[in-house]
């Protein structure tokens, strides 16, 4: 049985991006093979042509894009570079990342249409399409609504639906889930790994969802310098933890765990699933005897109490928001924030988030209740003197870059502070610089990759040097180490004593950096204290439709057996499960790691 | 935030049932007769009649409030500005400095603004009861090319979305210091200068995007003749009326021939 993508020795380069430039590499020889009914998901930096790879197998690229293309791609039998896209799409579904611009009806119905009606089919058979489609998403019922005003998760999936009504037999989807919440991630990945092993469709999938890759793909494809540089089962792949480490690519948290374990001990640790990490680690503690937990768990040095705790910046009394159209957005909100505090805020989509954030930097006014910002009523501050005080960096950078060159984008906010120019200039280079962004100061910033856009966003906010910031979803999207290389900025920023606003569905950010959680849901304020906390009142969780991290669980699980529960990080786990080996283990574990192991040493 | 340009308020009603084709002809019908007849008691009738038929569509009075709401400013500035220019035979009301307001003048301002009033309403019927998907099939079954209906559909449905990505770009530029509530109204108008490169790049991106996803769902394929999921048929009910429309389309001519 021939495969049903073979992609063989594909080189690709963009056209120039400017009139005198040279064409852009992204693709230098690729090299790969699915077989039907597999579910591949390809993983990469951003910026490592994995758009490029998905656009390929409908013919997007090189037809809509231009650029120079070798090698061949072969889809059901079909040469990409000799049929148009429409003639692909009959065979080859395709699903973009922003659900906004893939659905072009009023109705969910009408937009599952289209594809066959473009096809020719015949209205009967375009009815039973519907049907199937929608149910195969689990939207059967939706039919008569308006994709706008579905969820970012519905939406997907409707798009998803009007893939299938093509009854195509290879699905592609690029980043499908990246701006979603926990929710509607797991709904996609649900559809897709249905349609896998109940429709035998092959799946071929870009995203920087790692967890979830390791529980449902087939095969994961690890693209690196324009080249596949691992190809095979997910447990396989990710034990390549530190190659995947050195590309910038994450791991998911338990191989993480692993790894991190076996460094600490010496002892090798492999885990390819919970229930697999909970087997070997159960096994250990009741074959070793381990100690038993010995009281409440230390806080980790770097959670130290905040000394401006007393202050207040921020205070909101008594808040509500109400939208023009009657919706409630906010009721009866009430918070204290001292200075110096990284809070993340957590809670569904349409829980009041980026309502409550908008209302530090005075974009919204309250319905009810105040706003006092280092004691000014927002009510009666200008927005552009709130500004001074409080960055807001938006979620999709592409709506505050606006300037022609990046130099020019940073300068913005310093300018408009009116700073002296040999101050302000001294400054752009100094973020610039932190940022890496030198190389590209006087490119145009929508030249730029996702991942540096996103940068640029935040240095141009950084720069005027502001007391408190917010990010509205920073990391979605983005790479391991672009996740980090952001986060660590980001941390810096709050050891100088400034507050740090974090709106976030990501739970295992809000357990490696954050010191306080506030879960919202429906405008209410559901939860706000420690993220330990929070991770230990599983209802609340489950209300707002939050997971813990994947480590924090599995301590949980192993409290039993003397481990200390609410674990937030590997490292945390791991010196934490090193303390319950018995003394006579790690004194063998010491003389073994004298004799050959000094990087490790400090673990102990 | 949520700015939504679709009108369209979901109903099951038998007038919102009824065929596209068929509202629009009592659009071209209705436009026609008001302009037909110069007379205010015409446009007070159409008034009347719309209302009746607007009630009748279990519109919530709110919406329809609304409408009314915000064509008062135009209907008086309408009145008022024929009123005193409309200069115009009759007898003088009163002299406002060297201006004359006359009955003639003042009838005329009547008129017009009750035929816009008349007017605002029949389109509002069409656009209350009919969801744009079936709009767009209507242009279509009067043989408009598909491209057109598509980019009709598409304008409409990308309103919103545009509107809400000002939005967005606005308050992220706010957010950065840029001082949109100056006076006067060219520095307002420079300050907006940013927001708008920051929404060009923005829709530009967009609308790359919708090209390749229009290409992914098969638009354009060589060789193959669109089909049409919800076709429209007339029915019963549509026949009724259409017959009704005729019969008072010819009425109405041969009156105001006679």
């Amino acid at each position: 049985m021939t495969a049903d993508i073979i992609v063989h020795n594909l080189h690709y380069s963009y056209p120039p991006l400017t009139p005198d430039g040279d064409p852009v590499p992204v693709l230098n020889g690729v090299n790969l093979e699915v077989q039907q009914g597999e579910f591949v998901a390809l993983l990469g930096r951003v910026g490592a042509g994995k758009t490029t790879l998905c656009m390929t197998l409908n013919g997007l690229v090189p037809h809509a894009t231009g650029g120079i293309f070798r090698g061949e791609v072969t889809v059901l039998g079909l040469n990409t570079k000799e049929h148009p896209v429409a003639d692909m799409a009959r065979s080859v579904g395709m699903v973009f990342q922003d659900p906004e611009s893939q659905l072009v009806q009023m109705r969910v119905e009408d937009e599952v249409a289209f594809g066959p009606e473009n096809l020719g089919v015949p209205t009967a058979e375009i009815e039973k399409r519907v049907n199937w489609a929608l149910k195969a998403v689990g939207l059967a019922d939706y039919r008569d609504r308006s994709p706008l005003l579905l969820s970012g998760g519905e939406k997907q999936r409707v798009a998803i639906a009007s893939m299938l009504a093509m009854y195509p037999r290879v699905l592609v989807l690029d980043e499908p889930t990246a701006s979603l919440d926990p929710e509607g991630k797991a709904a996609v990945f649900n559809v897709l790994s249905d349609l896998c092993s109940e429709h035998q469709i092959t799946v071929f999938m870009a995203t920087q969802e790692l967890e979830r890759i390791a529980r449902f793909a087939d095969r994961v494809i690890v693209l690196h310098e324009g080249q596949v540089a691992l190809n095979g089962p997910p447990a396989e792949v990710f034990q390549h933890v530190a190659e995947l480490q050195a590309w910038g690519l994450g791991v998911p948290q338990l191989v993480e765990l692993g790894h991190v374990l076996s460094q600490h001990t010496g002892q090798s640790y492999r885990f390819t699933s919970m229930s697999d990490a909970y087997r070997q680690l159960r096994r250990q503690a009741r074959k070793v005897r381990m100690r038993k937990s010995q009281g409440p768990f230390p806080p980790p040095p770097s959670r130290a109490a905040n000394p401006l705790a007393a202050l207040s910046q921020i205070v909101v009394e008594n808040l509500s928001y109400t939208y023009a159209d009657g919706t409630p957005a906010l009721r009866d909100v009430d918070l204290v924030l001292p200075p110096g505090e990284f809070v993340a805020i957590l809670g569904p989509n349409g829980s009041g988030k980026t309502t409550l954030a908008k209302h530090f930097d005075g974009l919204l006014k309250p319905t009810a209740g105040r706003v006092l910002i280092e004691r000014r009523d927002t009510r009666t501050t200008r927005v552009a003197e709130l500004a001074r005080l409080v960055g807001y960096v938006f979620q999709n950078p592409d709506h505050q870059i606006f300037a022609p060159t990046v130099r020019e984008e940073i300068t913005f906010g310093p300018r408009i502070q009116e700073l002296p120019v040999t101050i302000a200039s001294q400054r752009v280079d100094d973020v610039m610089a932190r940022f890496r962004l030198t190389p590209y100061a006087e490119l145009p910033p929508a030249l730029l990759g996702f991942g540096q856009r996103r940068q640029v966003a935040l240095a141009a906010v950084i720069v005027t040097q502001p007391k408190v910031i917010i990010l509205d979803e920073p990391t979605g999207g983005l790479d391991g180490r672009s996740r980090q290389e952001l986060l660590e900025v980001v941390a810096s920023f709050n050891v100088l004593g400034r507050t740090v606003i974090l709106i976030t569905h990501d739970m295992r950010l809000v357990a490696e950096y954050a010191n306080r959680a506030i879960v919202l849901l429906n405008g209410r304020i559901l939860f706000d204290g420690p993220p330990r906390a929070l991770f230990r009142q599983p209802e609340i969780l489950a209300q707002a439709g939050l997971a813990l991290p994947p480590i924090t669980r599995l301590a949980d699980r192993l409290e039993a057996e003397g481990m200390a529960a609410g674990m937030l990080s590997s490292a945390e786990f791991a010196a934490a499960w090193q303390a319950r080996l018995p003394v006579k283990h790690k004194r063998k574990k010491k003389a073994r790691r004298t004799t050959g192991k000094e990087s490790t040493s400090d673990a102990g | 935030m949520r700015a939504d340009f679709n009108l369209y308020v979901r109903r099951d009603t038998w007038l919102h049932r009824l065929d596209p084709r068929v509202k629009l002809a009592f659009v071209v019908e209705a436009t026609a007769l008001l302009f037909l007849w110069p007379s205010i008691w015409m446009a007070v009738g159409m008034v009347a009649f719309c209302s009746i038929v607007l009630w009748l569509t279990h519109i919530p009075a709110v919406q329809i409030g609304r409408a009314w709401r915000t064509l008062a400013p135009l209907m008086l500035m309408v009145f008022v500005l024929t009123a005193l220019f409309g200069g115009g035979p009759g007898q003088v009301l009163f002299p406002i400095g060297p201006l004359k307001v006359t009955i003639g003048a003042t009838y005329r301002g009547a008129l017009l603004a009750t035929r816009l009033l008349a007017l605002a309403l029949i389109f509002f019927f069409w656009l209350f009861t009919t969801d744009q998907a079936a709009m767009v099939r209507g242009f279509l079954a009067l043989r408009i090319p598909y491209d057109w209906g598509l980019t009709l559909a598409l304008a409409l449905r990308y309103l919103p979305i545009f509107a809400g990505l000002f939005q967005q770009v606005r308050e992220a530029q706010q957010a950065r210091g840029l001082d949109l509530e100056q006076r006067s109204f060219w520095q307002r108008l420079n300050a907006y200068r940013p927001v708008l490169v920051a929404m060009v790049i923005s829709a530009l991106r967009h609308s790359e995007r919708l090209g390749w996803a229009l290409e992914a769902r098969a638009l354009g394929t060589r060789g193959v003749r669109r089909s049409v999921f919800r076709p429209l048929r007339l029915r019963g009910i549509d026949v009724l009326v259409l017959i009704f429309l005729t019969l008072t389309l010819i009425g109405g001519i041969t009156l105001r021939v006679l």
